[in-house]
C-alpha cells in the first residue's frame, strides 16, 4: 500500500466514522439511526484493519475483524430488534432541534480540532494527525446522548462515544492491545444487552421508549 | 498574433459552453422526466419535449398583469442573462473560457443570485397571494443555503489557494491523488445538497406540483406566460445544467480541455455532456424514491449541508 | 501650508453655515447653510485629496483655541479617507435637506445644528490630540442627539430614542475618554503622535485595557452588538438626511476610532484582541441581518442592516488584526482594504436607502411596510433608485456591495491556510457568518422593495403617493451613481484606500492590489474583472431582450388581471405583507428572535362557529435589549429610588451635606498630608 493511498483510505475511514456520528443527529427514524451505527462500526473496523495492514500488525487486523463482527453486526442487530418491536418509533422531538444539533456538531468538531492541536503535534504519524476526528466523533456522540429522548437513541449515543474512544485509541497508539480491546468490546456488548432489557421493560411499563417519562427516577 | 488567436479561441469555447448549456438544459430536464416516468411505469413525454414546449411558448403573445412593473418584464431576461454569463465564464468544456479572471466560485454564486433575486421580486410584482408566498419561501431557502455554499467554496479552495474555478480544476488535474480526500468528499456532498436546493428539485421543491401549500418556485412564476415563461423555463433548466456541470468538473475534471484547441474542446464537450447526463439520471432515479420534505424541514437539510462543509474544512485542517 | 488653510477654512465655513442657519430668516436659512456646507465639504475634500496625493500628513497646532491643551489637527491618509467618505454622504444629504426642509429641518435650531453636525463629522478624522478628538466627538454626539429630537419633538418614540441614544453615547464617550487618558498619562503627552510613540512599550495589561475600553466606546458608536440598542431607535426617528449621515458616516467614524486606537496608536495587539473583534463583528452581522429580515418598519430595517454591515466591517478589521498579529502583513493589508471598501460602499448605499426611505415617508406619511406597496408605479424614479441601492447592499454584481464582499471573502479565503489555530477556527466561522448575513440581507431587501414598492398599495396614502421634488431625487441619484461606478470600476478608490491602509499598518512596502481595470490581489491568487463582467451582463440582457422580441409573433404584451384562483376581484389585502414575508425566516430563527405573537379571535354571540373578527399581532423585540439592558435599567431605577431619600427638600439638610463633605475632605487632607 503506497503512502498516499494509506493516507487517503485512513482519512476517509476516519471521516466516515465522524460522518456517521453526525448523521445520527440528522435522522429521525430510529431504524435509520441504528443502520448508521452499523456503518460507523464498519468504518471503525476499516480504520483498525488499514492501520494493521500498514504496520504489518496481525493483532490489529484481528481486532479490526472482531470490531467488524461486534460493532457492525451483532450490536446493531441487538438494538435493531428493540426498534423492530415498535416500527414507527421516531426521534420526533429531540431536546435540541435538528438544525441546531447539526450546527452544534460543527462547533464541537472545531472544538475537538482546537483542543487536540498540541497533542497532534506530539504524534506526527499519519494516523496521529486524525485524532481530532476521533475526539469529534466522541463529542458528537455525547451530544446525542444529552439531547435525544428515546432509549434507543441513548444506547446509540453511548455506542457513538465508545466508537469515538476506540477511534482515538487506534489512531493514537496504532492499536490498543488485543486483550484490552476485547475486554472493552465485551463490556459494551454486556451494556447493550442490559440496556436492551431495560428498554423493553420500559416499553412494557410505560408504553414508550421516551426517557423523559422517567422523571420520577429520584423517588 | 497568438494572443489574438487565444482570444478568439476562448470566445469560441465560451460560445460552445453557452450553447451546450442552453440546448442541453431543456434536454437534461427531458431526460430526467423520462427516467422518472419509466421507473414509475409510465411512458412519459419524449426527451425533446421541453425544447418543443419552449419553442411554442416563445411564439405566443406576451402577457403582463395589470399591477406589474418593468421588474416583471426584466426578471426572466436577467435570469437567463446571468446564467448565460455564468456559463460563458465557467470551465465546463475548457479551463480557458473567456473572462477567465472572473471565473471565481464566489462570483458565480452571486451572479446566479442576481437572477433569483429578481425573480423573487417579480413574484411580488403582480400583487397576488401566490407570488408573495413563493418569493418568501424561495429567498428563505436561498438565505439558508448560503452558509453551506460559501463554506463549501472555502473547503474546495484551500488546496488551490484560490476560489478561481479554472485554478481549482487545474489543481485537481495536476494532483489526481488528492481527488478523494475527506475534505473534498465532504465539501462535494454539501455542494450537491445545495445544488438540489438552489435548483428547486426534490426533496426541497417539486417542479411538477401546482399545489398551493407545497409549491415554492412555481408559485413565484405563476403569472408568467408565453415568451416570458419560456425564458423562465429555459433559465431554470440552464441553471440546473450549469450547476451540475460545475459539480461534475469539481468531482472528476478529466476530459476538460486545458487549451482551446478544436480537438480539446470537442473532447471536453463530449465528456462534460456525458458526466452531466450521468449525474442527471442519478438524480432522477434518486427523486423517484424520495418525497418532498415539509418546508420547515428544509432548514435541517441545509444545516446538514453546512455541517458537511464545516467537516470538510476541518478535515482539510487536520490533513495539513 | 495651503492645505492646512483648506482644513481651517472648511471648519470656518461649516461654522458659518451654522451661524447662517441660526440667524437668517426662514426662506433663506436652509439654502444658505447648505451652500456654506458644500463649500466646507469642498475645502475638506481638497485637503484630503492633497494629503492622499502627497501621502504626508498636514499638522496644525493652535494653543489659543482651547485652554491648557490647545487644538491639534493632523490630517493623515487614514483620516483623509474618512473625510472623503463623510463628504461623499454629506453633499447628497444636505442637497436632499433642501427639499426635505419643511419636514422639520427648517426650524432655527435644526438649521443651526445640522451644519454643525456635518462640520464635526468632517473634523473628527482630522483630530490630532486627545482633547481635540474628545471635544469634536462630544460635539458630534450632541448635535446628532439634538437632530434626533428635532423632527417630532412631541412623539413618545423619538423621546425614548433620544434618551437611549444620550445614555449610550455618553457611556461610550466615557469609556473612550478613560482609554485615552490612560494612554496620555503613560505617554506624557496628549497628541496622538506622542501617544503612538509610547503606547507600544506599555505593559500588555494596560494596552489590553485601553483597547477593550476603546472597543466598547467606539463599538457603541458604530452600532456593534451588544451596544447597538440605540441605533434601531434613534436612526429611524431622526429626519432622513440626518439618518443617512448617522448611518452612512457617523458609524464609520466608530470604526475609524477602533482602527485608530488598535492599529495606529497601539500598533496592533495579540491575537485574542482581534478574536474579540471578530466575535463582535460576527454577532453584529448575524443579529443585525436577522432583525433586518424580520422588521416591518422601513427605516428600522435599514438601521438594523447598518448593524449588520458594521458587523461585516468588524469581521474584516478583526481579520486584519489577526493576520497582523500572526505576521501576515499582506493579508492584514488586504483585510483592512476590504474593511475600508465595505465602509465606503456602505456609506453610499445606506445613504441612498435612508434618503429614499425619507422620500417614501414624505410621499405617503408612513414608513410601515404593511401600509405601503405599489410605489414603483407612483414614484418611478425614487423606486428605481431604491431598487438599485437595495441590489447594491444585497451584494449583487455588478454593484459596489459585491466588490466589498468579494474582497472580504478573498482575505478570509487566503487566511484559512496560514496555519495558526486561531485563524483556522475563526476564519471558517467568519465565512459562515458572512454567508448567512448575505443571504438574510437579500431576504430583508427583497422584502423592502417587493412589499414597499411592488404589488398593490396597502393604504390610501400609498395609493395617492406622488414623486418627490427633483432635488431629493437628484441627491439619491448621486449616491446610487457612486454605487454603480464603484461596482464597475472599483479601482478608482483603491489608490486612496491603499494609502489609508498603509498609514494604519506601517511597514508594508509593496502594493496590495494591482490597479487597472481588473482587480488582482498582489501575491495571492485572486482576480476579478468587474468592468468586463458588467459589460458582458449588459450585453447578454440586451441580446436576450432582442431575441424575445424577435421570436414572439405579438411582441407587445397584453395587460391582463392577475390570476386569483378564479376570483374576479383581487384586493391589496390578499397580498403577502411584510410580516408574512418574513414569517419563514422568523420561524427558522425562532430561538434568536423570540417573536411575541398574539392571536385574538372574537366569536359572534350566537354561535362560536362564526367568527366576528380576528386580530393577529406579531412583534419582534430586540432580545439583547430585553435580556441585557432591561435588568440594568431596573437596577438603576431601584438605586435611584434609594438615592431620592437623600433629598428631603430641606435647605438645612442640603447645607449639612455641604459641610459634611468639606469636613471629610479636610480630614482626608489632614490624614494624608
Amino acid at each position: 500500500m503506497s503512502a498516499s493511498t494509506y493516507t487517503n483510505v485512513l482519512g476517509l475511514a476516519a471521516a466516515a466514522v465522524l460522518l456517521c456520528a453526525v448523521v445520527t443527529l440528522w435522522r429521525r427514524s430510529l431504524g435509520a439511526i441504528v443502520r448508521t451505527l452499523a456503518v460507523q462500526g464498519a468504518a471503525l473496523a476499516c480504520v483498525a484493519t488499514v492501520i494493521g495492514l500498514h504496520e504489518h500488525d496481525v493483532g490489529l487486523i484481528v481486532v479490526g475483524l472482531l470490531v467488524l463482527g461486534a460493532k457492525a453486526v451483532v450490536v446493531p442487530l441487538l438494538i435493531g430488534r428493540v426498534v423492530r418491536h415498535d416500527p414507527n418509533s421516531r426521534e420526533t422531538d429531540p431536546l435540541v432541534n435538528v438544525p441546531a444539533s447539526l450546527v452544534a456538531a460543527g462547533a464541537l468538531t472545531f472544538l475537538a480540532f482546537a483542543a487536540t492541536r498540541s497533542v497532534t503535534s506530539l504524534v506526527p504519524t499519519t494516523a496521529g494527525r486524525l485524532i481530532p476526528i476521533g475526539l469529534a466523533a466522541m463529542l458528537v456522540g455525547f451530544f446525542a446522548l444529552v439531547t435525544r429522548r428515546k432509549a434507543v437513541s441513548q444506547i446509540v449515543g453511548i455506542l457513538l462515544v465508545d466508537n469515538g474512544v476506540a477511534l482515538v485509541a487506534f489512531l493514537a497508539t496504532a492499536g490498543v492491545p488485543l486483550l484490552v480491546e476485547l475486554g472493552a468490546s465485551l463490556d459494551v456488548l454486556l451494556a447493550v444487552i442490559v440496556l436492551r432489557v431495560l428498554a423493553i421493560q420500559m416499553r412494557s411499563r410505560l408504553g414508550s421508549f421516551d426517557l423523559d417519562q422517567l422523571t420520577e427516577l429520584h423517588d | 498574433m497568438s494572443t489574438i488567436s487565444h482570444v478568439i479561441g476562448t470566445g469560441i469555447s465560451s460560445a460552445v459552453q453557452v450553447a451546450v448549456v442552453a440546448v442541453g438544459g431543456p434536454v437534461l430536464v427531458g431526460v430526467m422526466r423520462k427516467v422518472r416516468c419509466r421507473l414509475e411505469g409510465r411512458v412519459g413525454p419524449p426527451v425533446l419535449q421541453p425544447l418543443v414546449d419552449i419553442r411554442k411558448l416563445f411564439r405566443k403573445q406576451r402577457f403582463r398583469p395589470d399591477q406589474a412593473t418593468w421588474i416583471f418584464t426584466l426578471a426572466p431576461v436577467m435570469l437567463v442573462a446571468t446564467v448565460v454569463v455564468a456559463a460563458a465564464i465557467t470551465p465546463l468544456v475548457t479551463t480557458h473560457p473567456a473572462l477567465r479572471a472572473s471565473s471565481d466560485l464566489f462570483v458565480l454564486v452571486y451572479l446566479l443570485l442576481v437572477g433569483s433575486t429578481l425573480l423573487a421580486l417579480a413574484g411580488l410584482d403582480a400583487g397576488t397571494a401566490f407570488g408573495g408566498m413563493g418569493s418568501s419561501r424561495a429567498v428563505t431557502i436561498g438565505a439558508l443555503a448560503e452558509p453551506a455554499l460559501l463554506v463549501t467554496i472555502l473547503a474546495l479552495s484551500t488546496t488551490a489557494h484560490s476560489s478561481n474555478l479554472p485554478a481549482i480544476v487545474s489543481a485537481i488535474l495536476a494532483h489526481p491523488e488528492s481527488v478523494a480526500t475527506p475534505q473534498r468528499l465532504f465539501a462535494l456532498g454539501a455542494l450537491l445538497i445545495v445544488i438540489v436546493a438552489e435548483s428547486g428539485r426534490l426533496p426541497v421543491d417539486n417542479p411538477a406540483t401546482h399545489l398551493e401549500l407545497t409549491m415554492v418556485h412555481e408559485a413565484m412564476i405563476l403569472e408568467y406566460a408565453g415568451p416570458d415563461l419560456a425564458l423562465v423555463t429555459v433559465g431554470e433548466a440552464m441553471r440546473l445544467t450549469l450547476l451540475l456541470g460545475i459539480f461534475v468538473n469539481l468531482v472528476a475534471p478529466w476530459g476538460v480541455a486545458t487549451s482551446t484547441s478544436v480537438s480539446g474542446v470537442v473532447v471536453g464537450l463530449a465528456s462534460v455532456v456525458a458526466k452531466v447526463a450521468v449525474v442527471g439520471v442519478f438524480l432522477a432515479v434518486f427523486e423517484v424514491f424520495i418525497a418532498k420534505v415539509r418546508l420547515f424541514r428544509v432548514p435541517e437539510l441545509l444545516a446538514g449541508a453546512f455541517v458537511l462543509a464545516l467537516l470538510g474544512v476541518v478535515s482539510g485542517l487536520v490533513a495539513k | 501650508m495651503t492645505a492646512g488653510v483648506l482644513v481651517v477654512a472648511g471648519a470656518l465655513l461649516g461654522l458659518g453655515g451654522a451661524i447662517a442657519g441660526a440667524l437668517l430668516p426662514k426662506g433663506w436659512r436652509v439654502r444658505a447653510a447648505t451652500a456654506l456646507i458644500w463649500a466646507a465639504c469642498g475645502c475638506e475634500a481638497a485637503a484630503a485629496i492633497h494629503v492622499l496625493a502627497i501621502d504626508r500628513p498636514i499638522v496644525l497646532r493652535s494653543t489659543e483655541l482651547l485652554p491648557f491643551t490647545g487644538v491639534t489637527l493632523v490630517l493623515n491618509s487614514l483620516g483623509a479617507f474618512f473625510v472623503l467618505l463623510v463628504v461623499m454622504v454629506a453633499v447628497p444629504a444636505t442637497l436632499y435637506g433642501i427639499g426635505y426642509a419643511s419636514h422639520g429641518l427648517d426650524t432655527r435650531t435644526a438649521a443651526c445644528v445640522f451644519p454643525l453636525f456635518v462640520t464635526t463629522l468632517l473634523l473628527v478624522p482630522t483630530a490630532g490630540s486627545v482633547a481635540t478628538f474628545m471635544a469634536l466627538w462630544e460635539l458630534m454626539a450632541l448635535t446628532s442627539l439634538l437632530l434626533v429630537l428635532v423632527d417630532h419633538s412631541a412623539s413618545e418614540a423619538s423621546r425614548s430614542a433620544g434618551t437611549w441614544y444620550a445614555v449610550l453615547t455618553h457611556v461610550g464617550a466615557a469609556t473612550i475618554l478613560v482609554a485615552f487618558l490612560i494612554l496620555a498619562a503613560h505617554s506624557g503627552g496628549q497628541t496622538f503622535a506622542a501617544i503612538a510613540v509610547h503606547a507600544r512599550h506599555l505593559a500588555s495589561g494596560v494596552r489590553a485595557l485601553v483597547f477593550m475600553l476603546a472597543l466598547v466606546g467606539f463599538g457603541s458608536k458604530a452600532g456593534a452588538v451588544p451596544f447597538h440598542v440605540w441605533l434601531p431607535k434613534a436612526h429611524p426617528e431622526a429626519p432622513s438626511p440626518v439618518s443617512a449621515l448617522m448611518s452612512g458616516a457617523m458609524v464609520a467614524l466608530g470604526v475609524y476610532g477602533i482602527v485608530l486606537v488598535g492599529d495606529d496608536l497601539l500598533g496592533g495587539g495579540p491575537v485574542w484582541w482581534w478574536l474579540v473583534v471578530l466575535v463582535l463583528g460576527g454577532a453584529s452581522a448575524l443579529f443585525g441581518s436577522l432583525h433586518a429580515a424580520s422588521s416591518t418598519d422601513l427605516k428600522r430595517l435599514l438601521a438594523y442592516s447598518t448593524t449588520d454591515n458594521i458587523g461585516l466591517v468588524l469581521l474584516a478589521v478583526g481579520a486584519a488584526g489577526l493576520y497582523d498579529a500572526t505576521r501576515h502583513p499582506l493579508l492584514a493589508a488586504l483585510s483592512l482594504v476590504s474593511a475600508l471598501v465595505l465602509l465606503f460602499n456602505h456609506a453610499a448605499f445606506k445613504g441612498a436607502l435612508f434618503l429614499s426611505a425619507g422620500s417614501v415617508q414624505v410621499a405617503t406619511g408612513s414608513r410601515d411596510l404593511d401600509r405601503l406597496g405599489g410605489l414603483l408605479r407612483r414614484m418611478p424614479q425614487t423606486g428605481a433608485l431604491f431598487l438599485v441601492a437595495a441590489a447594491a447592499i444585497s451584494a449583487l454584481p455588478p454593484l459596489n456591495g459585491f466588490i466589498g464582499e468579494w474582497l472580504l471573502f478573498q482575505s478570509l479565503l487566503h487566511g484559512a491556510v496560514i496555519g495558526s489555530t486561531a485563524a483556522d477556527i475563526a476564519i471558517p466561522l467568519a465565512v459562515a457568518a458572512l454567508a448567512l448575513t448575505a443571504g438574510l440581507t437579500v431576504v430583508a431587501f427583497v422584502k423592502a422593495v417587493g412589499i414597499g414598492f411592488l404589488g398593490r398599495p396597502r393604504s390610501e396614502s400609498a395609493d395617492e403617493a406622488t414623486e418627490v421634488p427633483r432635488t431629493m431625487r437628484l441627491a439619491v441619484g448621486l449616491l446610487v451613481a457612486v454605487c454603480v461606478v464603484l461596482g464597475v470600476a472599483p479601482t478608482l478608490i483603491f489608490p486612496a484606500v491603499e494609502r489609508a491602509v498603509k498609514t494604519a499598518l506601517p511597514g508594508l512596502g509593496t502594493r496590495i492590489l494591482a490597479h487597472g481595470v481588473d482587480l488582482q490581489v498582489v501575491g495571492l491568487r485572486g482576480m476579478l474583472a468587474p468592468a468586463a463582467l458588467a459589460g458582458s451582463l449588459a450585453g447578454a440582457v440586451v441580446g436576450i431582450m432582442v431575441l424575445r422580441r424577435a421570436l414572439s409573433r405579438q411582441p407587445t404584451p397584453r395587460v391582463v388581471e392577475a390570476w386569483g384562483c378564479g376570483r374576479q376581484l383581487q384586493t391589496a389585502r390578499m397580498q403577502y405583507t411584510a410580516t408574512s414575508f418574513a414569517e419563514p425566516v422568523q420561524r427558522v430563527f425562532d430561538d434568536v428572535l423570540r417573536p411575541v405573537q398574539d392571536l385574538d379571535v372574537t366569536h359572534v354571540a350566537e354561535s362560536r362557529y362564526v367568527i366576528e373578527s380576528v386580530t393577529f399581532a406579531n412583534t419582534v423585540d430586540d432580545a439583547i435589549e430585553r435580556s441585557l439592558y432591561t435588568p440594568v435599567i431596573r437596577a438603576v431605577r431601584r438605586w435611584g429610588q434609594v438615592a431620592r431619600r437623600l433629598q428631603p427638600g430641606s435647605v438645612h439638610r442640603y447645607l449639612a451635606y455641604g459641610l459634611g463633605a468639606l469636613v471629610i475632605l479636610l480630614v482626608a487632607v489632614a490624614v494624608m498630608g
